[in-house]
């Protein structure tokens, strides 16, 4: 009986004879007796086959009273109806079909071949899988939530289009022994993810693969192995808080709490800040700020809403020498800068105790602030109390000189300090 | 019983029927629960097109209907019985539906695993189907009607006829299963109306 020519990896759905029901059920595809209906088989049935293959089908028409003829019948596939040249009568009974260069499938339920009579009733149905085995899943990466539990996202290979269902399953054994294990929780952070709940071991290394198996086929991704300290990351710092610094127009401070869940975990965390103005999508990052909680942000606009976001990473946990992952970003919490008359520098950085000075506007005052110390301070160490000092003086000098020249109200003096 | 004995103002009505009130409100419940699972399941017989590939969604797409064991659509008679016999067929055919739709959930979710939307659908279905099975056999016993069914043991050993007889369709080839399944989303669209339609005529105020 003729049959489709599947590449070397295909494997045919090869169905039983269809069974003959006791009851009065009638299935497409078998007889029923004297009532004068024809109805067929079509072979083969149900097929799985390789994008560009070819396929031979036949429809075998029977009935009752016998001597049922292929004269008239035709293939529709998908609905459509194929060329007469595609098919040929075999004999009295059956008509063959020839499709080549087979295009991977429309549907996952299988493309719709179907055999008609000459009035265009259906007398049988099969269903084509046409694809391409799958291609090796890589690119896995895998976070931990506080130590709690395991996720992990993969890519698919070939960007996951073989035109057929393709199950992807996560596995993952402990290094030295034990048994392979199934992830069961699937889709929890995209389409190719999957959440490992409980029952994870610390300091001791786990091997993790992604298994993708179609009807054509099976690939492996290659191993990850890692050890859950190495990658775990947190929920986002809580209770952030963003105010002004007394009548700085130009500064904001931030605070905010360290992760509760690791609190009795021994690490350094690492933070990042985020802020934007308000019409803005432009974020301005922050980086190292290394284990405090506290941060304040320079050289802002005065008169203007900022949005801040701060994220945690838990490095170094329990002696851990990797980078750690990088937790969400808090929730945005808003502040303003107080007014001032006099336009401000444009965007500035967050500086650290005793950190280095950073590019850009903050720079230009620091190199100002330099000069300012050596005419007036006692002694060479700088110092950000210092540098706070000088801002609320040089603020104090700029209102004091727009009062004399009559734009600001007197009796503003001095400056709040933050 | 005549078909006037249907009718919730009938003065000749049996005086051992549950009070009138509960009557017409248990009545109404369940004519609203059918109206809004008639909604349901044509949009499931939508989606399970939808997810079977053409011809199924093509107008004029008209494969055999062929019966399913155990269970038919409503037949023309079906309007011209007593209201009590019409609610009877009502529930049995509801309670016929719930296992098929179990078969056709499983087959789906082995054709098309990535569709859970029509997964999540197919299983509302059945528990529907069940549910308002449930609430026309208690207007029934509240009408003072029996609901007079198979015994029980005869009616479990038929539901478990259908459902190998359906589990056979599904192995004769994907294609007939995909026809079984259409033909079961459209029995149970066709039987939800008819009991919709049938409690509708019950509702005092409706349709005589």
């Amino acid at each position: 009986m003729p049959a489709g020519r599947p590449g070397p990896a295909a494997q045919s759905a090869r169905r039983p004879p269809p069974l003959l029901p006791l009851l009065l059920l009638c299935v497409l595809g078998a007889p029923r007796a004297g009532s004068g209906a024809h109805t067929a088989v079509i072979s083969p049935q149900d097929p799985t086959l390789l994008i560009g293959s070819s396929l031979q089908a036949t429809c075998s028409v029977h009935g009752d009273p016998p001597g049922a003829t292929a004269e008239g019948l035709y293939w529709t596939l998908n609905g459509r109806r194929l060329a007469p040249e595609l098919s040929r009568v075999l004999n009295a009974s059956t008509l063959a079909l020839a499709l080549a260069n087979l295009n991977g499938s429309r549907q996952q339920s299988g493309d719709n071949l179907v055999c008609h009579a000459r009035d265009g009733s259906i007398l049988a149905g099969s269903c084509l899988y046409v694809g391409l085995p799958p291609e090796k899943p890589f690119n896995i990466s895998c976070w931990s939530k506080n130590m709690k539990d395991l996720t992990c996202r993969w890519t698919p290979g070939a960007h996951g289009e073989t035109f057929l269902h393709t199950n992807y399953s996560l596995k993952y054994k402990l290094r030295w022994y034990g048994q392979d294990n199934t992830c069961e929780e699937y889709h929890t952070v995209g389409p190719h993810s999957c959440h490992i709940p409980k029952d994870l071991a610390l300091f001791t290394p786990y091997e993790i693969w992604v298994e993708a198996t179609n009807r054509l086929g099976s690939a492996r991704s290659d191993v990850l192995t890692l050890d859950i300290l190495d990658v775990v990351t947190t929920d986002p710092p809580p209770d952030v808080h963003v105010s002004r610094v007394g009548g700085l127009e130009d500064q904001l401070s931030v605070r905010w709490v360290s992760p509760p869940a690791l609190k009795d975990f021994l690490f350094q965390a690492k933070y990042q800040i985020r802020y934007r103005v308000e019409d803005s999508v432009d974020w301005k990052v922050v980086d190292d700020v290394s284990n405090q909680t506290s941060c304040r942000l320079a050289g802002l606009k005065p008169g203007t809403v900022y949005f801040v976001q701060v994220r945690c990473n838990p490095f170094g946990i329990y002696g851990s020498k990797k980078a750690g992952i990088w937790s969400e970003w808090s929730h945005p919490t808003a502040a303003s800068t107080p007014r001032s008359e006099r336009p401000g520098p444009g965007g500035g950085a967050c500086e650290p105790r005793g950190g280095e000075p950073s590019s850009g506007p903050v720079r230009r005052e620091l190199k100002q602030f330099l000069g300012w110390l050596k005419k007036h301070a006692y002694c060479s160490n700088l110092s950000f109390r210092l540098y706070d000092q000088w801002r609320a003086w040089m603020q104090k000098t700029h209102k004091t000189r727009n009062q004399d020249e009559g734009i600001l109200p007197s009796g503003r003096r001095g400056t709040t300090r933050g | 019983m005549s078909r006037r004995e249907g009718s919730l103002e009938d003065p000749q009505a049996d005086s051992s029927i549950s009070p009138l009130p509960h009557l017409e409100a248990k009545i109404r419940q369940t004519h609203s629960l059918a109206r809004l699972l008639t909604k349901y399941a044509e949009q499931l017989l939508q989606e399970y097109v939808q997810h079977q590939g053409d011809p199924f969604g093509l107008p004029g797409f008209s494969p055999p209907r062929l019966p399913v064991a155990g269970l038919s659509a409503p037949a023309p008679g079906h309007a011209g019985l007593p209201a009590p016999e019409r609610l009877r067929l009502d529930a049995a055919a509801l309670s016929a539906l719930q296992p098929l739709l179990d078969v056709v959930r499983r087959h789906q979710a082995e054709l098309n695993p990535r569709a859970p939307r029509l997964l999540r659908r197919l299983e509302d279905a059945a528990r529907q189907a069940r549910a308002l099975g449930a609430a026309v056999e208690a207007v029934l016993a509240a009408l003072g009607a029996e609901t007079r069914g198979p015994p029980a043991e005869p009616a479990a050993a038929a539901a478990a006829a259908a459902v190998a007889a359906a589990t056979a369709a599904t192995d004769a080839g994907v294609f007939p299963a995909k026809v079984l399944g259409l033909r079961v989303c459209g029995l149970y669209r066709e039987w939800v109306s008819r009991t919709e339609g049938d409690l509708g005529q019950l509702v005092p105020g409706g349709p005589a």
